[in-house]
């Protein structure tokens, strides 16, 4: 029987007799009983429970959640119903912000380092101490007139938070950078090339009828996944006719097993196959005239050139493929092409891009139900949609300069450098020669471990924040996040625990006696004048009479939108750009590096729930493996649990070997995000980190990492480690006739 | 009231893989943290998970995904080898386990043909600051001890009760009382309800699909896992769709 102390405390405080306090409460009498023997523990209510609204800050796709809490600590995350973007539903990654919230290794106060930078040794410190420090080394910079050596890395940061950052570092006169591991920069780039637009499209999955996607791992970790897997569900059994979905792809991801078809692409080539998709369009005269004219600049771009025999050597596609993707994807309108991850990922990922986005023009799919929704612009005059990235060359160039002595304070947040920018840039060993490194984040990640000053941030769940999601879902929207539980350190007092990082900047700002103009002193006043900006608006998803009272709904529903809002200049098609060969280095295998949807691009690896979700395909877990064609292993005298030697031209990692049907015999994937030196007990020295040994080379038009143009070779080292994986831990039922698993049914039979 | 049979159909034509139903219910069911040394010994648990069944191979191959976890059989072959009764059935059609009469001898998860059941090989530890996270409303199950899905039981009861408080009877689709891997999948892949109300979204679909002749759409996609067995289980699954698929082709 389960009454907490303070349950009791209340019955018995209205009289001095408490059993006839509890009837006289209401309570039900069988709640009073003692467990029977036949009742489940569960039977048993405790406590009440709240739910809050916020967001989901744990990937960059900032899904809308409801956190459940109990006595002051956060118990579970669901998807909000009503925000737009998810629209009830969550991944894996949303659930594993509570262990973000609760982990055991969280900063928990303002630290300097004390031993060798990078060992990892700190000594506490209060905030006014550590506030000052920063302060006084930026004061010593501004009296040199130098401000221009400050950096302050952070990673995509977007919203009002998004907005104070650039106020600080641009009324300071120092840079601000955006950084991603795996980089939009490239598929950013290529939508304004072929829509005129800044921001991400939405993909209207749910009413297309063909979903023809190249590279982008779309139900799992590319764009907004959550998002396209609701889509997804209603596109294959909502109220309609099935949908059809290919999926072109170098590796076989989780999206490629739920297409109908999977065509294998040689790396590099999705934009030749692209090309030649349309050419079979226009050639057959299947799609938009005029947008073919447009395409084709009329017809000086010659495309006959691609025609599906021309390419189907490089591709590796054949010419009756190719033919029968386009007429499929031409003539079962409505249909919509998507490209990302690997296939932008290349020397000449940007052309790729181009050519595949293209299609959606030359079907006439833009703007319409089934294709590829574009989105507003900002409802706010100063906070804009999309975050600042910078590209893999500015970060590369940044190296060099700190090499070089020209970077004198580096301030990072959230943006995992060491960890995720390849050895070949000498960004580590260039680290050293900037004086002070300046970490916010909450968490020691590698670039944490390395830095000399930590002013720790508070999680997530604590905090106060803003999103317009991008992609947003086709109409005007912004998340509110709330903190849901008060700050886990804030028992510590006020000189210790963890801060609002936009609060920081200004606290740093006043010691600088630099006015950042923001309407308010605290990140919550600037969150708040949005909130009134949209208020004055007086349109959209929250009605209210007074500021109050909208605030307070704005807070309970987690956010605004205004569906009446929508994006309707559509722009007339851009010529298609030559796709140029994509180079790579000369080694054996092609590396494939993918994000998994546990510990995705290795922002959730310290999450224990995150690194024990087993891989969708090869259901591992924990550690770092090698998807290899189970054939091509075999040749090499590879099995499961060998460590390979993974060698590229710019290192070398090792990893446990995991043949499977599902590889091409020319590819190797492997996933990202492990490897850490850093990043608490269950990340640490743990797998190996694939980025490291990634070739220095970027895509040749916006500069973005090629993540994906990497040979290597792989040689059997002779150890032998268990692949922790989920799969066998059930013992499988024998196959026969009668023991069916899945079944599976033709469409109509 | 109304009788209860609490079901759940699962569409395996939307079932993308994702996970997000694994690890909502290890949030909400306070699952041990399953380790890395926990998945060598093959000791992982987890209530539900994602078994992916390769077919063919490069480059004509195939993963098929599909969830797996406690079929809440009619006729379980659980309950009658547990000496203890620690497993039995419950008036609202539920494979119900009780703790604190488990003995561990571990028969039911030998009978169990789903393998929907697992052992706590081990003391669940937890570092003191994620203890925080865990769910008051559910047990932590000590070593020795069995366990297995349980349809989010303690989100049953506390939705009928507080719906009881106020005179009514949980609506159909409550978000309160649905399992949290329902709540979670981002494809619907997932539906709860009471199998006894013909008015309920579930009872509705599970005579649909379970029509006869089997096979053609609209309906008739619907199976139970190894009905052969006789097990009765109140998890309706929907047939995963190809095109390409010649009828009543095998698989698993």
């Amino acid at each position: 029987m389960a009454i907490t102390r303070r349950q009791f405390m209340t019955y018995v405080g209205g009289s001095a007799a408490g059993a006839v306090v509890f009837q006289a409460c209401g309570v039900p009498a069988d709640e009073l009983l003692v467990q029977a023997p036949v009742e489940m523990p569960e039977d048993l209510v405790t406590g009440l429970d709240n739910w809050y609204a916020t967001l989901c800050r744990q990937c960059s796709t900032s899904e809308g959640i409801v956190v459940r809490v109990m006595e002051g600590r956060a118990k579970k995350v669901e998807g909000n119903i009503d925000y737009p973007i998810n629209q009830g539903s969550h991944s894996a990654r949303c659930e594993a912000g509570l262990q973000a919230l609760y982990h055991p290794d969280r900063i928990r106060g303002p630290m300097v380092r004390v031993g060798e930078r990078g060992s990892g040794q700190f000594r506490e410190i209060s905030w006014e101490d550590a506030l000052g420090r920063l302060t006084e080394q930026l004061q010593n910079i501004q009296n040199d007139g130098n401000q221009s050596s400050v950096v302050m890395a952070t990673d995509p940061v977007g919203g009002h938070l998004g907005g104070v950052v650039e106020r600080f570092v641009s009324k300071y006169g120092g840079r601000h950078m955006g950084y991603e591991p795996m980089e939009r920069t490239t598929v950013r780039r290529a939508i304004k090339h072929v829509f005129g637009q800044d921001t991400m499209p939405d993909f209207d999955i749910e009413n297309s009828n063909v979903v023809l996607s190249f590279g982008a791992d779309f139900l799992n970790t590319w764009g907004s996944p959550v998002r396209h897997a609701r889509g997804y569900g209603e596109f294959r059994q909502g109220d309609r006719e099935r949908g059809d979905f290919i999926h072109v792809d170098s590796r076989f991801s989780m999206t490629a097993a739920n297409a109908d078809k999977w065509v294998f692409v040689n790396p590099g080539t999705e934009g030749l196959l692209a090309l030649s998709i349309a050419q079979v369009i226009i050639d057959e005269g299947l799609g938009d005239a005029a947008a073919a004219q447009a395409l084709t600049n009329n017809g000086r771009f010659n495309l006959g050139a691609f025609a599906p025999d021309n390419v189907a050597g490089a591709t590796g596609v054949s010419a009756e493929r190719i033919h029968e993707v386009a007429v499929q994807f031409a003539s079962h309108g409505p249909s919509v092409a998507i490209g990302g991850g690997s296939a932008g990922a290349h020397t000449n990922g940007f052309a790729n891009l181009v050519a595949i986005y293209s299609l959606n023009q030359l079907v006439g799919s833009v703007n319409k139900p089934g294709g590829v929704i574009l989105n507003p612009t900002s409802p706010f005059k100063d906070v804009p949609v999309t975050a600042g990235v910078d590209s893999f060359a500015d970060w590369h160039r940044l190296a060099e300069e700190m090499r070089n002595g020209g970077v004198q304070v580096l301030m990072v947040r959230d943006a995992d450098l060491f960890h995720g920018l390849p050895q070949a840039t000498g960004f580590k060993g260039a680290s050293f020669n900037v004086p002070l490194i300046v970490s916010f984040s909450g968490f020691i990640d590698d670039t944490t471990a390395m830095s000399d000053l930590v002013l720790p941030q508070h999680n997530s769940l604590e905090d106060w924040g803003s999103d317009i999601p991008d992609a947003g879902p086709g109409y005007q929207t912004v998340g509110f996040q709330q903190p849901v539980v008060r700050p886990f350190f804030e028992h510590r007092g006020e000189h210790l625990g963890t801060r609002n990082f936009g609060d920081t900047l200004m606290a740093v700002a006043l010691g600088l006696e630099m006015d950042l103009e923001l309407p308010g002193d605290t990140f919550q006043d600037v969150l708040k004048d949005g909130a009134r900006q949209l208020f004055e608006e007086n349109r959209g998803s929250v009605k209210a009479v007074t500021f109050e009272g909208f605030w307070n709904g704005l807070l309970q529903r987690g956010g605004w939108w205004d569906d009446s809002k929508k994006e309707t200049h559509v722009f007339a098609a851009s010529p298609l750009v030559e796709v140029p060969q994509a180079s790579f280095s000369n080694r054996d295998f092609y590396l494939m590096p993918f994000a998994t949807t546990g510990i995705g691009d290795g922002r959730g690896a310290a999450l224990p729930w995150m690194q024990a979700t087993p891989d969708p395909i090869t259901s591992a877990t924990w550690q770092t493996w090698v998807e290899i064609n189970m054939h091509t292993a075999e040749e090499l005298g590879i099995s499961e649990g060998d460590v390979v030697r993974i060698t590229s031209d710019a290192g070398s990692i090792e990893a446990l070997a995991y043949p499977h049907p599902g590889v091409s015999p020319n590819v190797v994937a492997v996933p990202v995000g492990q490897g850490h030196i850093a990043g608490g007990r269950y990340a640490k020295d743990r797998g190996s980190n694939v980025y490291s040994i990634l070739d220095a080379s970027s895509d040749s038009t916006t500069g973005a990492l090629a993540w994906a143009a990497t040979k290597v070779d792989i040689v059997k080292t002779g150890e032998w480690k268990r692949v922790p994986k989920l799969e066998n831990t059930v013992t499988e039922p024998p196959r026969d006739d009668e023991r069916l698993i899945i079944e599976i049914t033709p469409l109509d039979s | 009231m109304a009788e209860n049979k609490w079901g759940m159909i699962v569409d395996i034509d939307k079932c993308i893989g994702c996970q997000a139903c694994v690890v909502a219910c290890q949030s909400e069911n306070n699952i041990p943290i399953n380790e890395e040394g926990h998945f060598n010994q093959r000791r992982a648990i987890e209530w539900i998970r994602i078994e992916r069944y390769w077919e063919g191979e490069f480059p004509n191959v195939r993963a098929r995904f599909v969830p797996v976890f406690c079929q809440q059989c009619d006729d379980a072959p659980c309950e009658p080898v547990c000496p203890v009764y620690a497993t039995y059935h419950n008036s609202e059609g539920l494979n119900v386990q009780v703790y604190n009469r488990c003995i561990g001898t571990r028969f039911c998860a030998n009978n169990c043909p789903y393998q929907a059941r697992f052992f706590n090989f081990w003391e669940p530890e937890w570092p003191e600051s994620l203890k925080n996270q865990l769910n008051p409303d559910v047990t932590v199950r000590s070593r020795g001890i069995m366990e297995k899905c349980t349809f989010c039981i303690q989100r049953i009861r506390r939705s009928t009760r507080e719906a009881a408080k106020d005179g009514q009877e949980v609506e159909d689709g409550d978000r309160g009382m649905s399992p949290a891997c329902v709540n979670a999948c981002p494809t619907h892949a997932l539906t709860f309800g009471n199998l006894d109300d013909s008015d309920s979204a579930i009872s509705k679909q599970s005579k649909e699909e379970l029509k006869q002749p089997a096979g053609s759409r609209p309906g008739g996609r619907g199976y139970h896992m190894l009905e052969h067995l006789g097990t009765h289980p109140n998890v309706v699954y929907l047939k995963k769709v190809d095109k390409t698929a010649e009828e009543h082709e095998v698989h698993g």
